[in-house]
């Protein structure tokens, strides 16, 4: 991640709690259309989506959410 | 002094050259994700449109990747909004 170089070159002291929260969001937004394009985009790209591929893309960024989520809950229920 | 090493940070909250360090690294953060988004759409794009690799690039295989890349970025749209408009 962009934002773990940062972190070990000691540059992140001087940027603001928003500005890392603004980097967190673009980072999780390009790792997020990364994989949803995989899964939604399958024939050659035309010139413009479907209906059924851009439902695809934001149902896919939402489970992918929400698989997060849920990770997370069973991670920290086996600690 | 290469790019990633920085002086120690100045002790005060603010000043010009605390500013100055900021904008520094918020450029190179802009920087880094505009390499990175670049590499993402090449790849995609190289999976998508250039199946058979011939001695230059067809026209159908340039068409293919100019609608890739303005997909790519519609695709970044999308995710964007399906995380921060839709209320769930």
């Amino acid at each position: 991640m962009i934002i773990n170089m940062l972190k070990t070159s000691h540059q992140l002291v001087h940027i603001s709690h928003q500005e890392k929260q603004k980097a967190m969001v673009s980072e999780m937004v390009g790792k997020i259309t990364n994989v949803c394009w995989d899964k939604c985009i399958t024939s050659t790209p035309g010139s413009k989506f479907s209906s059924s591929e851009s439902t695809c893309l934001t149902n896919c960024a939402q489970r992918y959410v929400d698989m997060s989520v849920l990770i997370m809950k069973r991670f920290q229920s086996m600690q | 002094m290469d790019p990633f090493s920085s002086p120690a940070p100045s002790s005060g909250s603010s000043g010009p050259s605390t500013e100055a360090l900021m904008d520094q690294v918020k450029a190179q953060l802009a920087q880094a994700y505009a390499e990175e988004f670049l590499e993402t759409v090449r790849s995609k794009c190289f999976a998508k449109c250039i199946t058979k690799p011939g001695t230059s690039l067809s026209g159908s295989e340039s068409s293919c990747i100019s609608r890739c890349v303005e997909r790519y970025i519609e695709a970044t749209s999308i995710i964007g909004r399906a995380l921060f408009s839709s209320p769930r």
